[in-house]
């Protein structure tokens, strides 16, 4: 890639990201952060401990109020919020990108403003987060990178299945995938075998247009898939309807069977809904765990 | 090559139409195929895979939009076969065709209609691939042409066609009929396009031609020419004569007379009676005007025969002046002849010697005052001038009371009568009334004329056919006799102010004049003088240079000779000689010619142009197919109807707006600033005074800040008037009197700030154009409310209110223009009323396409300008009212403020 197309890329970029960042910063704000008190001083919210100033100290984390009771200078602390490492993961494939007439927006970029506002959570509780299926993957914990992981993600295009088969993952970490999971079962059931396997636990969270869900074409249709299935000439849409409506059916109880054997959450978001109620659905499914 | 379920189409292609077999396999085609899909992409494509429905049967098309399908194929596959309607008039036979086409000037008013038949007899002959030749019937101009053309292919002969123009001169039959029979081709069958008009061998022309097969003719039902017939001079009035096949049509003739520039003086139309051959018409134009015309156009027919050329013979008239006193005859303001030369000088070519030296040049009219003929040589060579239509006017006086000659037109008694004077009881006497057989009549009398003396007519009993003009006790004054072709015409006083105040006074110059215009005019050339074509007539009637068959014409020839190749109508003679041949003068009647015996018979109108439908056929099949394919687009859901329907929407409320501020103006006179103009009630004074009102608001909309809007006619005993500044308002002598409502209404808006501008439109250098119209105006003065008026001077407000003005013609000038008394100081000074006889509205007149109508008199671009200016000034005047007048104070009120 030249510097002229890489710079090209650059200003797409800047151009597109405010809007979603800005977009999963409010959608964020939304949801309660919750406490994880590791009971020892660190950065946190919560009060821990007054303890003597000493030589090094900031002289701006001097609680004069505290110290104006004795002749010593006290420095507050506050109790440490462990920060934890969560893996992110979006499905990045062709089949993502893509609404129906009855969304407004496409599956992947709902994902990726979902990924987005639960990294803003998780940065605002004190948690890292890692990227997984993006070109350059790693570990980031500070709230100001928001910038930084959406520009990983718009670049992200390695976001194959097999990242999740083949990424390094520390043991008892926590995993958030995002998709449409509309891969046949065993293709699925792969994957999250060998996430069992390590162990991980997490959450899937599988995103679906609502066309999808409802099948809503009428009349002569000539379906084409987007990643190289071939095309479907129907004669009579309507007709499908039911029958595709119970091979979708299937597919989601199938996909909630897999997960509750690999020791995952799962739930359903549609594009056409809002992305709080996602959004919150994630993150109490994280804290429950 | 067959006719269609009767209908008049063949096919050129026929062939092609084969293909209409196929329509049924298209109609299933059509059925059978499904329409397109729409495409969708769909993520969960794999779901569907395997959900492959059980009916896989193809959607049906609707029957309509197949049949629109099959429509535009149709369409297609008729218009590839080329069809042509009206095509097989049916010729007889299969062999060659002889076209035989009158030529002549007749034909030249129906010539598009007869080269479009003859195109499409030519047509239907070249498709079946047959030959033809040409016939043309009147003598070619090249020298030695002949009548008909080789037996060439048809289709050969179409450029030789449009080329083909009508020729001035008639038809020549018998010569047509001998080349007829001399011609050595071999026809099956002859088309003959006739002009319908009876020519001498009329009938054997028809026979040789009958000979040669089966004729149709093809001849224009009735004949439509109109010729114009040597024009008649009545009472000094020029009568124009239009001739026409008796009964053909009773639409008026409007027949132009035009003078050399192109200028168009007057348009007179002329009435067939049902079933006449002959219309006439007065050309309604003071003498001095009508010599200056140089022909005389039939407006509707552009032919030769619709042109009648004016040469000297209708315009000089030279007037010999004798003085039986030759010493004192010039002596101002007593002399015999100052009078008479001051009157005529303007009029006519004024020629002075003796009787002799007079008579040796040909002269119109011979004035004697108080000459005796002396018998003997000098009376034979008068008597002869007479009997040739010469006009003697002869004044009487003391010597020829006492020696009475052959040449009067009464006998008189000896000696005169005095009246008034110290030894009489009489008074001097009043003129009477003219009696209308005179050529003086129409012309009024001044109260102030009065004869003191006068010789006496012998009263015989036949003396009342001899008076043109007599006093009021009955006595002659004027009286006349016929001598030949001549006329003898005596005044029975001096022609000096000695016996009475009438030369003295206007009507003296009226009377000459007209006398004069009794006259004969007098050809420049006489005797045997060879006179070379300078200009002559085309087929069309247009003067250009003369074909190379003209040879020249002896001057005394012309009248006798008629018109032919050698001698085309048109203008004879050097620049200042000359005289016309003019192609009516050998026509004395047009009657209808018998039709060919045997000959099946088409009416002209009635032979339809024959037209390729291809064009048509194709540009249908692509509208049906465009209507295929929006319908298709919306059965596909992809139409937008509600945005269709939006725009259509747009569209007619944009019509609809458009149209509602188009009635506005007329609904609404206050939206604007409207000049207006009294409806006369005759068609043509209206006409010109709404072309110059239009006129003169768009030159005062380019040249001022005024913004007028469109001329409206207003009816003051109807309409409100009170939204119009000005109201031009052209005196008619046909108009009714003005009802008691109307006169309410003008009065009212004199009071209330109105400007009337009142135009008897015959004044001046117009005047005798709009005879009564003073009269008319009397009789409205006598009921409206005119204020004591004074001539218009360039110190009037109106003559500065917007550009300087020291004249102000219309189309004709020299009559005063009045207005108020400039003391009245009611309604600011303004005049109510501005009285003229320019005749405004004629000089401003512009038609659509915005060219002056109406030549101004005597002319000139100048006079034009200042008609406008004049008009500006008008409009000024009423809009601003004396604001120019306050203007002139300025300087005495800077003085009164500075002290």
């Amino acid at each position: 890639m030249t510097s002229f197309q890489a710079a090209r890329r650059a200003e797409a970029l800047a151009a597109t990201f405010p809007p979603l960042l800005v977009a999963a910063q409010r959608v964020a704000a939304t949801v309660l952060q919750g406490v994880h008190g590791r009971r020892r001083p660190g950065s946190g919210d919560a009060f821990w401990q007054f303890r003597p100033f000493v030589q090094g100290d900031l002289t701006s984390r001097i609680d004069w109020r505290q110290s104006a009771k004795s002749d010593r200078a006290y420095v507050r602390e506050r109790e440490w919020a462990a920060a934890q490492t969560v893996f992110l993961w979006r499905d990045a494939s062709a089949s993502m990108r893509w609404h129906s007439p009855l969304a407004q927006e496409e599956k992947r970029t709902r994902a990726e403003l979902l990924l987005l506002a639960l990294a803003a959570l998780l940065h605002r509780g004190g948690e890292r987060v890692q990227l997984l299926g993006v070109a350059r993957p790693r570990q980031v914990s500070a709230a100001g990178s928001l910038e930084w992981l959406a520009e990983l993600l718009a670049e992200g295009v390695a976001g194959e299945d097999n990242v999740l088969l083949s990424a390094p993952l520390p043991r008892h970490a926590r995993v958030v995938l995002i998709g449409d999971f509309l891969a046949p079962l065993e293709e699925i059931k792969t994957v999250l075998t060998r996430l069992a396997g390590i162990p991980v636990t997490g959450h899937v969270l599988q995103v679906l247009d609502p066309a999808e869900m409802l099948l809503p074409y009428e009349g002569r249709v000539q379906f084409v898939g987007l990643e190289r299935e071939g095309e479907m000439l129907v004669s009579r849409a309507e007709h499908l309807r039911e029958a595709y409506q119970r091979r979708l059916r299937a597919q989601i109880d199938g996909l909630a069977e897999l997960c509750a054997a690999a020791q995952m959450t799962v739930s359903v978001h549609r594009t056409s809904e809002p992305p709080q109620a996602a959004l919150l659905g994630l993150y109490m499914a994280l804290a429950g765990q | 090559m067959s006719a269609l379920f009767s209908l008049p189409v063949t096919f050129a292609a026929p062939w092609v139409l084969l293909a209409l077999a196929a329509l049924p396999v298209l109609w299933w085609l059509l059925r059978v195929t499904p329409p397109p899909p729409r495409r969708e992409s769909f993520p969960a494509i794999r779901l569907l895979a395997g959900l492959a429905s059980d009916e896989e049967t193809a959607a049906r098309t609707p029957w309509w939009l197949l049949a629109l399908r099959i429509l535009a194929a149709a369409l297609i596959i008729l218009g590839l076969a080329q069809p042509v309607l009206n095509a097989g008039n049916g010729i007889p036979g299969t062999g060659p065709v002889l076209l035989v086409i009158d030529d002549g000037w007749a034909a030249a008013s129906e010539w598009p209609r007869v080269t479009e038949a003859a195109n499409s007899v030519l047509a239907q002959l070249s498709r079946s691939g047959r030959n033809a030749a040409l016939f043309l019937t009147a003598p070619a101009a090249e020298p030695g042409a002949s009548f008909a053309s080789p037996l060439v292919p048809a289709s050969e002969l179409r450029s030789r066609l449009a080329g083909l123009t009508p020729k001035p001169w008639p038809v020549d039959r018998s010569a047509a009929a001998e080349a007829l029979r001399a011609w050595k081709g071999k026809v099956s069958a002859a088309v003959y396009f006739s002009d319908g008009l009876d020519t001498p061998n009329v009938r054997v022309f028809a026979e040789a031609l009958a000979g040669l097969g089966p004729v149709v003719e093809i001849r224009p039902d009735p004949p439509k020419a109109r010729v114009l017939l040597p024009p008649a001079d009545e009472k000094g009035q020029l009568v124009v004569r239009v001739g026409q096949v008796p009964g053909t049509d009773t639409l008026p003739a409007q027949v132009l007379a035009e003078t050399a520039d192109g200028r168009s003086l007057a348009e007179v139309s002329a009435v067939f009676s049902q079933g006449g051959g002959e219309a006439r018409a007065v050309l309604p134009l003071p003498p001095e005007l009508r010599n200056t015309l140089s022909e005389l156009v039939l407006k509707s027919a552009a032919s030769a025969g619709g042109h009648w050329l004016l040469d000297e013979r209708w315009r000089r008239r030279p007037v010999g002046l004798l003085a039986g006193d030759l010493a004192g005859a010039e002596a101002p303001l007593l002399g015999e002849l100052y009078y008479v030369h001051r009157a005529l000088a303007p009029y006519a070519e004024l020629r002075e010697g003796t009787l002799e030296s007079l008579l040796e040049q040909p002269l119109s009219v011979l004035v004697l005052t108080d000459r005796v003929v002396n018998p003997g040589a000098e009376a034979e060579r008068l008597d002869k001038w007479l009997q040739a239509g010469g006009v003697l006017i002869r004044f009487a006086g003391p010597r020829s009371a006492a020696h009475p000659d052959s040449f009067l037109p009464v006998a008189l008694l000896q000696g005169d009568r005095a009246l008034g004077g110290a030894l009489s009881w009489s008074k001097p006497a009043h003129m009477a009334p003219f009696p209308a057989n005179s050529p003086f009549a129409g012309l009024s009398v001044p109260e102030e004329v009065l004869v003191n003396r006068q010789v006496l007519a012998d009263p015989a009993p036949d003396i009342a056919q001899h008076v043109w003009a007599s006093l009021t006790d009955g006595t002659p004054l004027v009286t006349f006799a016929a001598r030949g072709a001549g006329k003898i015409v005596l005044f029975h006083v001096t022609a000096n102010a000695d016996w009475s105040n009438l030369p003295l006074s206007g009507l003296f110059v009226d009377m000459l004049r007209r006398l004069v215009a009794l006259s004969a005019g007098i050809p420049a050339a006489q005797g045997n003088t060879m006179l070379a074509p300078a200009q002559t007539l085309d087929g069309f009637g247009q003067l250009g240079a003369p074909p190379p068959t003209a040879t020249a014409l002896a001057a005394n020839a012309f009248g006798r000779t008629p018109v032919s190749p050698q001698h085309p109508p048109g203008l004879y003679g050097p620049e200042n000689n000359r005289q016309a041949l003019n192609l009516g003068g050998s026509i004395s009647a047009l009657a209808a010619s018998a039709p060919v015996p045997g000959a099946r018979i088409e009416p002209l109108g009635r032979v339809l142009p024959e037209r390729a439908l291809a064009p048509e056929l194709i540009a249908a099949a692509v509208i049906v197919l465009a209507l295929d394919f929006f319908v298709s687009l919306g059965l596909r859901g992809l139409l937008r109807l509600r945005r269709v329907a939006t725009l259509a929407a747009l569209l007619a409320v944009c019509s609809f707006s458009a149209h509602a501020a188009e009635g506005a103006a007329d609904k609404y006179p206050s939206l604007g600033i409207h000049l207006a103009y009294v409806i006369t009630g005759d068609p043509q004074i209206d006409q010109i005074s709404r072309m110059g009102l239009q006129g003169l608001s768009e030159y005062v909309n380019q040249r001022t800040a005024a913004e007028l809007a469109e001329p409206v006619a207003v009816a003051p005993a109807q309409d409100d008037l009170s939204f119009y500044p000005l109201l031009y308002w052209p005196i008619s002598t046909e108009a009714p009197p003005l009802s008691a409502r109307a006169l309410a209404a003008l009065n009212d808006y004199m009071a209330r700030g109105g400007i009337i501008l009142i135009d008897t439109r015959g004044g001046g250098s117009g005047e005798d154009f709009n005879p009564g119209a003073n009269a008319v105006l009397v009789s409205i003065g006598k009921v409206l409310n005119i204020p004591p008026l004074v001539p218009l001077t360039t110190d009037h407000v109106l003559a500065r209110a917007f550009y300087l003005l020291r004249e102000f013609p219309g189309r004709y000038t020299g009559s005063p223009v009045w207005v108020q008394r400039d003391q009245d100081r009611a309604n600011d000074s303004v005049s109510p009323v501005i009285i003229g006889a320019n005749d405004w509205a004629a000089a401003w007149a512009v038609d659509s396409e915005g060219r002056n109508v109406y030549a101004v008199i005597p002319g000139g671009a100048r006079q034009r300008l200042l008609a406008y200016r004049f008009g500006v000034n008008l409009v000024m005047y009423a809009l601003t009212g004396n604001y120019k007048g306050d203007q002139v104070h300025i300087p005495a009120i800077l003085e009164r403020l500075g002290q």
